[in-house]
């Protein structure tokens, strides 16, 4: 299910890049690549927030295997 | 490391807050993206249309400068440059250029390339290096050096204020220095203190000292995807390609690749003391490979990423004073984090352990 989630959003992420298919030349529509460096950003934060949601799901077996004891 | 203190999550939290304002709001410097025509024949004249980056081209416009450069970079000799006569601002980043070309070029071929240079006195210089192409119908060499010498060396002003570098195909992509290049020093850290660990577990049979190792490389791990990931996107908008047969990413995937082994192989042993030892023995070959594989065999050839053909990545090409300003906050907080990642995965490792929940691990 969490497989799933990932799959979806990895492609919703890599559609936001697709305007960004343009020649070099129309670096006035994407103001100078700078949405390249947004998308970079976002790849690094949803990158820690997927590995911060795994922690969680760990912790959470964790707890439930404590307080079941 | 039991507790990784407050003060460092601090830290952390401050340098990557510090890299990521400071690094998205710094402009770059004022730049040249595109000069038409830029097919000239000698003996003629023409008027060159040049778009600016992050120009202002109407402020002060009379006392814009413009100059031809020939060759590559070579500051041994003085510069052979060609004044323009003429230049008119058509708006913040759009100027025109008249230069009279003489008949003929220094050096013995029909062909020469130039860098088009803009100056101003308070706005100062920017280049496109290489963008002109020049053609003679003969070839006169002394004629040509006396042609292209000025009377005097002009003096090109340096931008007054913070700027990061323009560089053509990078425009504003030079940011991802922050955010690229860090993960990666991040995640060398990472494999640094795993192997600290998986040597402490060797003399100490500290089974502690196994659970930090692993949870340093799944760290480390994450960082290295990451840093794939990005460079991937970085490399797709720089370079038109998400991969490249490029020596530096194929040795970086292969490195994943060694400590995705790691992981397998502790996954492979049910007894707690084997898997320990082995992945802990595994784990020091692993960087001894990691280290060559990305420091030193990309160093050997030429390639499109910084740092190859026998120079380390921070020449003057690729790293600036500006940028090192918000570079080493970034390494620093991103090394930080990471510590605080493995911290926290190591401290779910310990508990599962001592409550028997996941034996595996």
């Amino acid at each position: 299910m969490l497989k799933i989630f990932w799959k979806f959003f990895t492609i919703l992420f890599a559609m936001l890049a697709w305007p960004q298919v343009l020649m070099a030349a129309d670096y006035m529509r994407q103001i100078g690549k700078i949405r390249v460096v947004v998308g970079v950003i976002g790849v690094v934060f949803f990158g820690l927030i997927a590995f911060l949601i795994y922690l969680e799901r760990r912790i959470n077996k964790i707890e439930k295997t404590i307080n079941d004891e | 490391m039991h507790n990784f203190g407050s003060l460092g999550k601090a830290m952390a939290v401050i340098l990557l807050a510090y890299s990521l304002t400071a690094g998205m709001l710094i402009p770059l410097k004022p730049g040249i993206v595109n000069v038409m025509p830029d097919r000239l024949k000698c003996n003629t004249s023409a008027w060159l249309k040049v778009e600016g980056y992050n120009t202002f081209y109407l402020r002060d416009p009379r006392q814009w400068k413009a100059y031809l450069k020939l060759g590559t970079s070579d500051s041994s000799r003085v510069p052979y440059l060609l004044f323009s006569d003429s230049v008119e601002v058509a708006s913040d980043t759009e100027l025109f250029a008249h230069f009279n070309f003489p008949a003929h070029l220094p050096g013995h071929k029909l062909i020469a390339s130039a860098s088009l240079i803009l100056d101003h006195p308070t706005q100062g210089s920017s280049v496109i290096p290489g963008k002109i192409l020049l053609v003679q119908d003969s070839l006169n060499d002394s004629l040509g050096r006396q042609f292209w010498t000025l009377p005097a060396d002009p003096h090109f002003h340096a931008f007054k204020s913070l700027a990061f570098p323009y560089r053509n195909i990078l425009y504003e992509t030079i940011r991802n220095t922050f955010y690229h290049v860090s993960l990666w020093f991040a995640m060398f850290l990472m494999f640094g203190l795993s192997v600290y660990q998986s040597v402490k577990y060797l003399r100490q049979s500290d089974i502690e000292a196994d659970h930090r190792a692993h949870a340093l490389v799944v760290t480390g791990i994450l960082f290295g995807l990451l840093g794939c990931a990005t460079g991937s996107l970085w490399a797709k908008y720089t370079w038109d390609a998400w991969w490249t047969r490029d020596i530096k990413l194929n040795t970086a995937a292969l490195t994943m690749l060694i400590y995705f082994s790691y992981l397998i192989l502790r996954s492979s042993i049910e007894d707690r003391d084997r898997r320990a030892r082995i992945s802990a023995a595994y784990n020091i070959f692993a960087l001894a490979a990691a280290i060559p594989l990305i420091f030193i065999l990309p160093r050997l050839t030429d390639s499109l990423h910084p740092g190859s053909g026998g120079n380390p990545a921070f020449g003057s090409e690729d790293m600036d004073n500006t940028l090192r300003m918000v570079f080493y906050p970034a390494v620093i907080g991103f090394m930080l984090l990471g510590i605080w990642i493995s911290n926290l995965l190591y401290r779910i490792i310990r508990l599962e352990y001592k409550l028997g929940v996941n034996t595996k691990a």
